[in-house]
């Protein structure tokens, strides 16, 4: 690229609006990107001054067209800019995982005027100073529950009635009023989680949900559980998309159903698999952003309810369907949002699993490992085979995607070093070197493309990581 | 010389962003340095200097995505855990526990007056590096500002930056206080509590200590509206149609239950341990630990019954709301038993001569006793409300019930009232009983809500309970 020429800092005219903008926007190697466009649209600009210059025989009169002209290639040329820009912009992550969301079942449970707990208060005497009656039992039952009286009646009988439980856990999942469905939520968590420390839960349930309760009401709320219907969803916008805000009682009391698992087990092997899927992409639409905190316990709790023989097995089985999946969502996306593959949701489904526990660090590996043969389209089958083909590309080949580079570093980085065995063989920590090496060696800090400071700031402390643990000596 | 290494490298991240930069590029580089701690310090277990959990600190104060304050959030949370300032040695189980204290370790709080200005005339920005106790009171000012507003301005990101920014602030207060307090009740030696972070920010003279008690309290009950409340406005039929596809308000909305949520129990936590701290401080001054430098401080719990009694006309919004958010057994039935105390002592100490020792305001039995006939009825009802008397048997009644379920649950029946505690039978029918007897003095009046919530609940306890019995 042609250095600007020094009288050229010094020209007003260029001092146009567009580029003092943009000037102040990014230092470092951003910034140089920024400069090249500056460049750019100096370049245009003295096209036009020397245009302008030409016709100068011309009369005065056209002065007026010609600013005209001027502004509007400026204009033109800021546009172009922006959409160079934009083209340079760093994706985001996000996926939508719900679609349209289907009307919430109203709450009518015929029971509840029956229940024995209302029934036998309402012939006492004491009754003069409550005046309970049947029309207002509802009413009533929603003070008891918001109060926290129901929870404590429960725990103190030690006994909850089929009428109850399924009123408050249709309320959890289906209320509009928050103060309900928080409030019935708390009474769930409350009833899984007794003070009392014993082997059985200590009350006696008359009735406890399914998972495939639990399953229909996130389809309720439009979860896309077949990701090939997404299509449907997204062009027909019609209709209100989901989640409802009940989804924040929905992973609360799931959660809590995980972590009772030898009181009360509540979900089948398969049925767990399932749900760690839910759990990630969960944390991949950005709707549920601010439910963060509550996400990452949640998938803690769910890759805990397994038992170790069964993690072995299913920890494989739920990373290759993730990577599956979001093999079809990507293509979709591609095909129908046309939308170029720059994909950073693949990352973002290996950073929401949190790499506190073995278990999570475990799975963490296992998903970037499946994420990265999928990357390859088959033309690597196993690990040394990954990375001789990581290492077989040329970074300084301006047409190589750094982008899809700084994917594949992340990756591997999440493949190899939160792999909690350390279980590979030596062979594949030296390759990794080599690969790190490359890239730090290759991409140099003058690299203009997008992405390569990223990379280069990615690698840096992996390196460092990595020699630090000494697994191999640079 | 690895983890000056180290800390280099991240932070060079951060390089090109300042505070006031919120561009996508800058929010990119915060997320890629927050992702970047987080894989060297808690996945690779290297412990983080205290410029790294600044920066991440700071992040979470300037933050302006959700994503940014959600994520800082989590791992300032996560490193505290793994590497926390203050903790317990682990030592053989009949040694008492030994109290380790990282001094160089990273607080977000600074409350040394030199070191805060000097860094103040350095920086020149007052939002930057640790809190001092007035960055905290600001804080508190503008959560209050939220709560009582009552506004859609909660879900602007600053008021969810706040709540998490509070949340992560009395985590670190706890995680300070806790470990300090349980070596205090081993060793009596007050200098390990003088030293915490709460201490040191509820006595600095800078702050109107009582003010900032008092806008905990109507924070309290203000968040507690705030969260319930909005969610249903948003989700009422109007909003829901002019924006239909506002994606960034239902992400704002539901983080708002979240953190809404968090945040009171947060406050709940803050005025527990202040509670605690002033216990200890009572045995500290008793033993005459403590000395002037310590200076004096009005005990959580008076300001509390201050605020109980403040608005006699109506319900005050503390009895209204706070003491149904405040669920701690052990606390909310205190200070219901520290409120009658102050109506009923010249009454009980009136009766003990006629009825014997046991009528006594300081146990919840020997409250409801208060209320076992019309006579001591009618003479409380003129001192306090019967509307605020139904509230406060309800609540010590609920108290009570927790509080007994967790005695079963600990295994503690050799407590200190075990003498005086009644059976949850008597318990249940003394408290039909006051309110009947409630009813007798006064024909006119109605039994709120939560009186009849809590009578039908001693009824439906007895009913069981007796039926077993049989």
């Amino acid at each position: 690229m042609d250095a600007p020429l020094d009288f050229e800092f010094e020209d007003p005219l260029l001092n146009s609006p567009v580029i003092v903008k943009k000037s102040k926007k990014v230092i470092g190697l951003d910034d140089l990107l920024t400069d090249h466009y500056q460049e750019k649209s100096k370049v245009i600009e003295r096209e036009s001054k020397r245009a302008k210059a030409k016709k100068k025989y011309d009369s005065d009169e056209d002065d007026f067209d010609k600013e005209a002209l001027l502004s509007k290639q400026i204009n033109e040329c800021h546009n172009q800019m922006q959409e160079m820009s934009g083209e340079a912009e760093i994706a985001t992550w996000g996926v939508h995982v719900f679609g349209t969301q289907k009307p919430l079942p109203v709450l009518t449970l015929p029971e509840l005027g029956s229940c024995s707990l209302l029934r036998s208060f309402m012939s006492s005497e004491l009754n003069s100073l409550v005046e309970l009656t049947t029309e207002k039992v509802e009413t009533f039952l929603e003070g008891l529950l918001v109060n926290g009286w129901l929870s404590k009646l429960v725990n103190t009988c030690s006994y909850m009635e089929k009428s109850i439980a399924k009123w408050t856990f249709y309320l959890m999942l289906y209320s509009s009023k928050e103060k309900l469905r928080a409030s019935a939520c708390d009474f769930w968590c409350n009833i899984l989680f007794p003070r009392v420390k014993t082997e059985k839960l200590p009350i006696r349930i008359e009735w406890f949900p399914s998972y495939c309760e639990l399953r229909s009401a996130l389809e309720t709320y439009g979860f896309l559980f077949n990701y090939l219907s997404r299509t449907e969803s997204i062009i027909n916008n019609s209709g209100v998309r989901g989640p409802p805000k009940n989804i924040r009682a929905w992973i609360k009391f799931v959660a809590a159903c995980c972590c009772v698992r030898n009181k009360r087990p509540v979900f089948s092997t398969s049925e767990a698999e399932e749900l760690v899927e839910v759990a990630v992409f969960l944390s991949s639409d950005r709707q549920l952003e601010g439910l963060l905190v509550l996400l990452d316990e949640f998938v803690q709790s769910v890759i805990s309810y397994f038992t170790d023989e069964e993690w072995n097995i299913s920890c494989e089985k739920i990373a290759r369907s993730i990577s599956c999946r979001r093999v079809d969502v990507h293509s979709l996306l591609i095909s129908f949002a046309c939308r170029s593959p720059r994909d950073l949701n693949c990352l973002q489904t290996v950073e929401c699993i949190s790499g506190v526990s073995t278990r999570g660090n475990h799975l963490r590996s296992a998903i970037s490992y499946q994420i990265l043969l999928n990357c390859f389209d088959n033309k690597a089958s196993n690990e040394e085979e990954i990375l001789s083909f990581l290492i077989s590309i040329n970074v300084k080949d301006r047409s190589c995607d750094l982008f899809q580079m700084y994917i594949y570093l992340v990756l591997t980085e999440n493949w190899l070093l939160s792999n909690p065995m350390f279980e590979l063989k030596p062979v594949i920590y030296e390759m990794w070197g080599v690969y790190l090496r490359n890239c730090s060696c290759q991409i140099t800090s003058t690299d203009m493309r997008p992405y390569a400071s990223k990379g280069s700031l990615k690698f840096e402390p992996a390196v460092q990581v990595l020699s630090i643990q000494n697994t191999i000596s640079f | 010389m690895k983890r000056a290494g180290i800390e280099e490298n991240l932070l060079a991240i951060l390089d090109s962003v300042s505070d006031s930069k919120h561009t996508p590029d800058a929010n990119d580089d915060r997320l890629a340095f927050l992702e970047a701690v987080r894989s060297a310090c808690i996945v690779n277990e290297n412990p983080p200097t205290s410029k790294m959990r600044e920066a991440v600190f700071q992040i979470l104060r300037v933050g302006k995505s959700l994503e940014l304050i959600t994520e800082s959030f989590r791992l300032l949370n996560e490193l505290d855990k793994r590497f926390p300032r203050v903790y317990l040695s682990e030592k053989e189980a009949s040694e008492s526990s030994h109290l380790v204290v990282v001094e160089e370790g990273w607080s977000p709080f600074l409350f040394n007056l030199e070191k805060a200005s000097r860094e103040r005339e350095a920086g020149g920005r007052s939002i930057s590096g640790p809190l001092d106790s007035s960055g905290f009171l600001q804080l508190m000012q503008e959560l209050a500002e939220v709560a009582n507003e009552r506004k859609l301005q909660a879900l602007e990101i600053k008021s969810l930056r706040n709540m998490l920014l509070f949340k992560y602030l009395v985590n670190a207060l706890e995680g300070d206080f806790l470990p300090r307090n349980r070596v205090y009740e081993e060793t009596m030696n007050w200098t390990h509590l003088r030293e915490s972070l709460l201490n040191m920010l509820l006595s600095t003279r800078r702050i109107n200590y009582k003010g900032l008690m008092k806008d905990c309290l109507s924070i309290m009950c203000g968040l507690f509206g705030v969260s319930a409340g909005i969610s249903d406005d948003l989700e009422s039929p109007d909003n829901a149609a002019s924006k239909p596809s506002h994606n960034g308000n239902t992400a704002s909305a539901l983080a708002l239950f979240e953190l809404g949520n968090n945040a009171c129990i947060a406050l709940q936590k803050l005025l527990i341990m202040i509670m605690d701290l002033d216990m200890s401080r009572k045995k500290a001054d008793m033993q005459g630990y403590t000395t002037r430098a310590d200076g004096v401080r009005t005990p959580l719990m008076e300001i509390i019954l201050d605020e109980l009694s403040y608005d006699t006309d109506m319900l005050s919004p503390f009895l209204k709301n706070d003491l149904q958010v405040f669920n701690e057994p052990k606390w909310k039935l205190e200070i219901i038993l520290q409120y009658f105390s102050k109506y009923t002592t010249r009454l009980s100490t009136r009766t003990r001569r006629s009825n014997g020792p046991t009528e006594d305001a300081t146990t919840f039995s020997g409250v409801l006793n208060c209320f076992s006939n019309i006579t001591n009825t009618r003479s409380i009802s003129k001192k306090i409300k019967a509307d605020v008397v139904q509230v406060l048997l309800a609540h010590a009644f609920q108290a009570h019930l927790s509080s007994s379920s967790q005695q079963d649950a600990d295994g503690i029946s050799a407590s200190k009232d075990e003498g005086r505690s009644t059976s949850l039978v008597e318990i249940c029918e003394n408290i039909i009983s006051a309110f009947s007897n409630l009813r007798r003095t006064d024909a006119k009046m109605e039994i709120l809500p939560i009186g009849k919530e809590a009578l039908f609940t001693a009824a439906t306890i007895l009913s069981t309970e007796t039926g077993a019995h049989v």
